[in-house]
């Protein structure tokens, strides 16, 4: 056998590598990593939800303003849903279809749905996957319509507090809701009528502004 | 054109003198090492940069580039003028593959002298005039530029890097080269055989 | 460590720009050295007299295919974000053949004429200076053949997802045909020289 593989020219020697390294792929599995994810239990057990991952509404809502668009955000609720209303410029990725979609891993995702329940199963799922910025937003849909769309007046409030429920009130036109004072808060909860998607989700379909370069030639 | 020939040959022709006294040049590798070698410069592209290598591109931003310079609002109407010139954030000329694409001049120069292999000359078949040489190097160049920019890469953006990814389209364009060549091979045999 | 380096900021577009010459570099001195550099070892592949294109380029694309398979199922390279030039079937196979005897009547390829103008080719000269007028003309022409550039859109897709193959079955197939092409290569040279040889005799 030794004196096999000395007989062998560098050529041969490097087409039996190849044809070697060839054989092993056939079984070697997919290297998109769709099939197999190899789950670091310790570690995943060792991690949780931290603060860190997490992204309060108004954070969120300020960076829509700003137009930043470092980030995915996520609707992980169903088309349904989503249809009828969602946070501007967020996708809709059901959680049964998160594995399939494409997410990409060095992108900073944000996850949402209605509450954390959702978006923190989401997020071990990915975390998994081995996806590095994954974050979610803390209270999820329902804090971000008590925040940002519909926030509430202060009551007695101090002036720092009036001069800061007039930055939400400016935040609150912005994405189409409307303050709620004190006193009409119990007769028209029942009558809060979201913004239509149509009008808030319209930058859903434009591209975020990402700007994507060539890499070709 | 005739005037560029003429100027090319006539400097040609003045260097031939020096041409046959320089140091015996060394054979090229084994063509299968030097692949390996290639094949690890394109790994660590893809590794590094998550992208492979490109030739054609460097010269399409500089094309974009100055037709920008020279009348930039015929260029703005063009949507691959505009695609190569991108939005005015960024300066188009720090582009990664005009730096590659300088590499691999500086590259190319460095092996050539290690191996003795750079001397001013004419490549081509013993049946055919420098003119003419000159003249089909020029419709090539501009056949193959072209072409490259119709399938979005040349052999070292498309066949090269998109082979290896396995692209269904860089091997399509693979192939079709293959083809092409092999088809135009005969009418051109007079240039090299 | 998780690659590609650059797609999770390990380093800023600036350092991107000394590693893209440095990849260059070595680019070219592999060029250089396979002999990528002289219009007559090109052309020569179209006659079957030297066969050197064919296996560098083949052995390049199988080294580079497999390092790549298996970083990726090592799981230490995202293959999904790897960039993939989106596939346009049409312009491809027109652009294909216009490259081809592009090449066979030029001499060159684009990245290797870059090498032949650095060892002195002035053959390579005036096809650097064709390929500018080529894209150009191309440019020019942009606004009516947009149609036909855009066509076929088939986004990006690989030959296993084309076929619903699995990749490792096409990373073996792809090995298996270039030692194929390789071993009727090296064959057909001998032939070729002996049969040269037999002429001159």
């Amino acid at each position: 056998m030794k004196k096999f593989l000395e007989n062998l020219t560098t050529n041969q020697k490097l087409g039996g590598v190849a044809l070697v390294l060839g054989f092993i792929a056939l079984f070697a599995g997919d290297p998109y990593g769709g099939t197999s994810i190899k789950v670091n239990e310790k570690d995943l057990a060792l991690s949780t939800v931290g603060n860190a991952d997490k992204i309060s509404v108004n954070d969120l809502a300020d960076w829509i303003i700003k137009d930043k668009a470092d980030f995915e955000l996520v609707d992980l609720r169903s088309e349904e849903k989503f249809n009828e209303y969602s946070i501007p410029n967020s996708q809709c990725i059901p959680l049964t279809q998160l594995s399939s979609s494409e997410l990409l891993r060095n992108q900073k995702i944000i996850l949402f749905s209605d509450d954390d329940v959702a978006s923190s199963q989401a997020w071990f799922i990915l975390k998994s996957k081995n996806y590095k910025g994954v974050y979610i937003l803390d209270g999820g849909l329902d804090a971000w319509k008590e925040k940002v769309l519909f926030p509430k007046a202060p009551v007695n409030g101090i002036k720092d507090e009036l001069d800061q429920f007039e930055k939400m009130k400016e935040v609150a036109k912005y994405f189409g809701g409307s303050v709620q004072t004190d006193s009409s808060i119990t007769e028209t909860k029942t009558q809060i009528k979201l913004p239509t998607s149509k009008s808030s989700n319209t930058k859903t379909t434009a591209p975020t502004g990402k700007k994507k370069k060539r890499e070709g030639c | 054109m005739t005037s560029i020939t003429k100027i090319l040959t006539h400097a040609f022709e003045k260097d031939e003198g020096h041409v046959h006294i320089h140091i015996k040049e060394k054979p090229y590798s084994n063509p299968y090492l030097v692949g390996v070698g290639l094949g690890l410069v394109l790994l660590a592209a893809f590794v590094i940069m998550g992208r492979g290598l490109g030739a054609s591109g460097a010269l399409s931003t500089a094309v974009a580039v100055t037709v920008n310079k020279i009348a930039p609002k015929h260029a703005a109407q063009n949507n691959f003028y505009k695609e190569y010139v991108g939005d005015e954030t960024t300066n188009p000329l720090m582009d990664w593959l005009i730096f590659q694409t300088i590499g691999v001049l500086v590259g190319g120069f460095i092996s050539g002298t290690v191996s003795h292999r750079v001397k001013k000359g004419i490549e081509k078949g013993p049946r055919i005039s420098t003119r003419m040489r000159l003249v089909y190097a020029f419709i090539g160049g501009g056949l193959l530029g072209w072409g490259a920019k119709l399938a979005r890469g040349c052999m070292s953006g498309q066949a090269l890097s998109g082979g290896a990814v396995l692209n269904l389209g860089s091997w399509v364009f693979m192939m079709m080269v293959f083809v092409g060549g092999y088809a135009a091979a005969y009418f051109m045999r007079r240039q090299w055989i | 460590m998780n690659a590609p380096f650059f797609k999770f900021e390990y380093f800023n577009r600036d350092v991107s720009l000394i590693i893209a010459f440095a990849i260059g570099i070595a680019f070219g001195i592999a060029l250089e050295k396979g002999g990528f550099g002289r219009a007559t070892i090109l052309a020569s592949q179209f006659y079957f007299t030297n066969m050197r294109v064919l296996k560098v380029m083949f052995t390049a694309i199988v080294t580079a295919m497999l390092g790549l398979y298996f970083f990726s199922v090592i799981g230490f390279v995202d293959l999904s974000l790897v960039y993939l030039t989106q596939t346009n079937m049409l312009p491809m196979v027109v652009g294909g053949l216009v490259a081809g005897v592009g090449f066979v009547i030029g001499g060159y390829c684009p990245g290797t004429s870059v090498v032949a103008f650095a060892t002195g080719k002035i053959d390579a000269v005036v096809y650097v200076l064709g390929m500018i007028f080529g894209i150009f003309v191309f440019g020019e022409m942009f606004p009516s053949i947009e149609n036909i550039f855009n066509s076929g859109f088939m986004g990006n897709v690989t030959i296993p997802s084309y076929f619903n193959l699995s990749y490792g079955l096409v990373v073996f197939l792809v090995v298996l045909m270039a030692l194929g092409a390789f071993a009727a290569a090296e064959w057909g040279e001998k032939k070729m020289s002996e049969k040269s040889g037999k002429e001159k005799v």
